[in-house]
């Protein structure tokens, strides 16, 4: 081991480096190449004034900002509508789902009650049925309930909202609890010396401690929420006011790749890019919550 | 830490719980008029839940987990389950209401105007009970008052008519103006007024009401609708209409169960068997190959992309997972213009029109070629975490023992990331399964399949295929039929889910 560290540190000939390490690089810009043409793409076609996918260079001819005023400039797509209804249904979703998940994970793992065990069961058995493949019957559901409770009929964004809400305990529950798991008990115990209520504990102890944790559930959340699609389309589609970008852009460039292609490029970079900034800055923390599963087994 | 004022706390629990009880009252008895008795049951007991776990003193882990539960029941279990009563009923677009009501529709659909004249009418208030009344204007001259229940006469002397032939006064009535009629008009939607023999006045405008006559009329004693002008007979049939001996149908039809019929359907039917087969060989391969092709190539990249000499590892992962940071619906669509047949950039460099996403086998490909482009990254970077997790003791004893960089691979590595990453893998199948956008918003699904009628495609996967029967345009909106389907999948996707607790012993390791 030694031995191996010690040739390590003297530096390559020119030679070596061609034989070793030259390869590698060039699989790494032709995977970057892959893995960056469409978005790059999107972005040349964003700023070209053509704006039509036939004559679109990757370099444009003629740059200019004419996409963005089309696309803003379209009162029967409103794209800024979408963008902010889009916002509104995954601020709130992300914070609901964080927030009912880690409710119910602070029970599961601080308390011991009577039924707790079923309770973990049985979430772990509801997660095996998603919102997703139910999507016929919610809708039929909200058709039904929307008769008598205006705020839960189709097309109404608090709506999706609420529906989404339902699915909350079954996603993070469970990680969360494993994540509370390891924070000592003895924590807890010193502040109910000093006279604090179950609830305090919870807010101002376990929730602060969990933040890190928390902020990546509710970014994954977040941009899960600004993703979906099929649920989204089912309940809102029929409303153009209340649509998501994710709906709507798709409505927006159905069928029509050649004459929507350069404002559609446009409308997707302005959507993509917070999310993209977002996620790239928090990328050390999202990996880590994606292998937490791996470690289990 | 102090821990002293609880009042803010309390003052909000109790504010929180006034407002759901408000709720309750208020829509309990809004579903139950609409015979809503399901959810009216559900609210009043969630609601009492609610109240005595939070006005108790004990009951602290309830707090905690009870109102997520009710939601979970609400919009996550009660769904499911719903899926599968929907699958044993003929819920399709023209079987959307309950009985009841879709015979209402029925009869008061069949009212046809006698004659094309109009008669000229005055609302106005019969002062004795304040119910609105209709001044009707009979061929003759002479004048009625209207109301749902009956038309009686009015003697001539009654009715102060002005020079422009307009009603002004009548004895015993106020007559309304124009203006406070259009404050009431929704009022007169369904308004007539039976005059005998099946024929009734029924209001055209404010000023205005037609002769018109039932056609069709239900008697519930023998649960018969009869047509009044031909005599023909309808009878419930087993699927929720009404039905003549000839054969003949009334619209609209009502929900009702139908057994195994959906189900039957999708297995006997040649309409469905066929196509739904090749959907489902499709999903379990789609799902297969995308996890192989993304996981083999993520493997691939991260162990050339890993080497300890190699300088800027840092800028090529951050740009490598690029497509997984881009929001997934916006990327499809760019990869879908950019398959345009006619003018997308793939085809312009190739140099010839290659019909990507409407020949069978391309749209295949390309399908695959876009979910290789997105799920790489993800791949990637678990596989960069497993291999730089790998104990290097037994990587330098095999090395020591002499065997081959080739045989470290194939041997040592592969067969250690593979155990690592086995509960991810699989949770990355169940996800590709039902992977609904990568589908719909590249291809829609298509090329059409055309022995499914128009509605199975040949990139169709399970859940693209029951979204396109429950809610495609003009394919009949099956809901039925949609939840049937709906049902193998969630099969299928629970199992999957079962086979992966086993694998990762989430179960034995429940503390």
């Amino acid at each position: 081991m030694i031995v191996n560290d010690l040739v390590r540190q003297k530096p390559l000939t020119a030679a070596q480096w061609t034989k070793r390490i030259a390869w590698r690089h060039a699989v790494g810009i032709l995977a970057v190449t892959f893995a960056l043409f469409p978005l790059v793409w999107m972005i040349s076609a964003s700023f070209d004034t053509i704006g039509s996918l036939s004559a679109q260079k990757l370099i444009p001819n003629h740059p200019g900002l004419e996409n963005f005023r089309t696309l803003l400039g379209n009162p029967d797509q409103p794209y800024l509508t979408w963008l902010k209804n889009s916002v509104i249904i995954s601020s709130a979703n992300a914070i609901l789902q964080m927030f009912i998940g880690a409710t119910a994970a602070y029970a599961l793992s601080r308390f011991r009650f009577k039924g707790r065990k079923l309770t973990l069961m049985t979430i772990l058995v509801v997660q095996m049925f998603p919102q997703l493949l139910a999507a016929t019957s919610i809708f039929l559901m909200l058709a039904d309930l929307g008769k008598s409770i205006p705020f839960l009929a189709l097309g109404q964004t608090s709506a999706l909202i609420i529906v989404f809400a339902g699915g909350a305990l079954g996603i993070n529950a469970w990680m969360l609890k494993g994540f509370y798991d390891t924070i000592p008990a003895e924590i807890d115990e010193s502040a109910k010396v000093d006279g604090a209520s179950h609830a305090q504990i919870y807010f101002r102890i376990i929730l602060p401690l969990a933040r890190p944790v928390l902020a990546v559930i509710t970014l994954l959340s977040f941009i899960g929420t600004m993703n979906e699609f099929l649920i989204t389309s089912v309940i809102l589609g029929g409303n153009q006011k209340s649509l998501t970008l994710a709906v709507g852009m798709q409505q927006y460039i159905d069928g029509q790749y050649n004459a929507h292609w350069g404002p559609f490029a446009a409308g997707a970079l302005i959507a993509s890019v917070p999310v993209m900034i977002l996620f790239l800055y928090l990328q050390k923390h999202v990996v880590a919550g994606l292998t937490a599963g791996a470690n289990k087994g | 830490m102090k821990f002293g004022n609880k009042t803010p706390a309390l003052i909000a629990k109790i504010m929180m719980l006034g407002a759901l009880n408000a709720f309750t009252v208020w829509c309990v008895p809004i579903l139950i008029s609409n015979k809503t008795w399901l959810f009216a049951i559900y609210f009043t007991i969630s609601t009492l839940i609610l109240d005595y776990i939070f006005l108790s003193k004990k009951r602290i882990a309830t707090k905690y987990i009870v109102p997520g539960t009710i939601l979970l029941l609400m919009f996550q279990v009660y769904p499911a389950v719903f899926t599968g009563y929907v699958a044993f009923t003929n819920y399709s677009n023209g079987h959307f209401l309950d009985k009841e009501t879709a015979i209402g529709v029925m009869v008061s659909n069949s009212f046809a105007p006698v004659g094309d004249s109009t008669n000229y009418m005055q609302v106005a208030k019969d002062n004795l009970n304040g119910k609105t009344t209709l001044i009707i204007k009979n061929n003759d001259g002479s004048f009625g008052a209207g109301t749902r229940d009956a038309f009686t006469p009015l003697p001539v002397s009654d009715v102060t008519v002005n020079s422009d032939g307009r009603i002004t006064k009548v004895a015993g009535f106020t007559t309304l103006s124009d203006d406070e009629v259009f404050a009431i008009l929704d009022q007169f939607n369904d308004f007539k007024v039976p005059i005998g023999d099946s024929k009734f006045f029924s209001v055209t405008d404010i000023n205005a009401v037609e002769l018109v006559e039932q056609n069709l009329s239900y008697d519930a004693t023998k649960d018969q609708v009869t047509d009044i002008s031909t005599g023909t007979i309808y009878s419930p049939n087993n699927n929720g209409s009404m039905i003549s001996a000839a054969g003949e149908e009334i619209e609209p039809g009502w929900t009702t169960t139908v057994g195994w019929r959906n189900f039957s359907k999708v297995i006997n039917d040649d309409r469905y068997r066929g196509p739904m087969l090749q959907v489902l060989a499709w999903t379990f391969i789609y799902a297969g190959l995308v996890v192989l092709s993304t996981f083999f190539l993520g493997f691939l990249l991260a162990l050339v992309l890993n080497h300890p000499r190699m300088r800027s590892k840092k800028i090529y992962r951050t740009l490598l997972i690029v497509p997984y940071a881009m929001p997934s619906v916006l990327s499809t669509l760019v990869w879908a213009g950019m398959f345009n047949q006619d003018s997308g950039i793939i085809n312009r460099v190739l140099g010839s029109p290659i019909p990507w996403l409407s020949d069978p086998w391309l749209a295949k490909f390309a399908v695959l070629l876009v979910q290789l482009w997105a799920g790489t990254p993800y791949m990637f970077l678990i596989c960069t975490g497993a291999i730089q997790s790998l104990p290097s003791e037994v990587i330098e004893a095999a090395q020591v023992d002499g065997s081959s960089p080739r045989q470290l691979f194939s041997k040592i590595k592969l067969p250690l990331v593979l155990m690592t990453l086995a509960p991810l893998l699989i949770a990355s199948y169940a996800y590709n399964f039902s992977n609904f956008g990568a589908i719909y918003l590249l291809t829609g699904g298509g090329p059409t399949i055309i022995s499914s009628g128009g509605i199975a495609g040949h990139t169709d996967i399970l859940i693209s295929y029951t979204y396109k029967m429950a809610f495609a345009a003009g394919k009949g909106n099956d809901y039925g039929l949609a939840s049937a389907v709906s049902f193998f999948n969630f099969l299928l996707v629970a199992s999957m889910s079962i086979y992966s607790f086993k694998k990762s012993r989430t179960i034995e390791n429940m503390t």
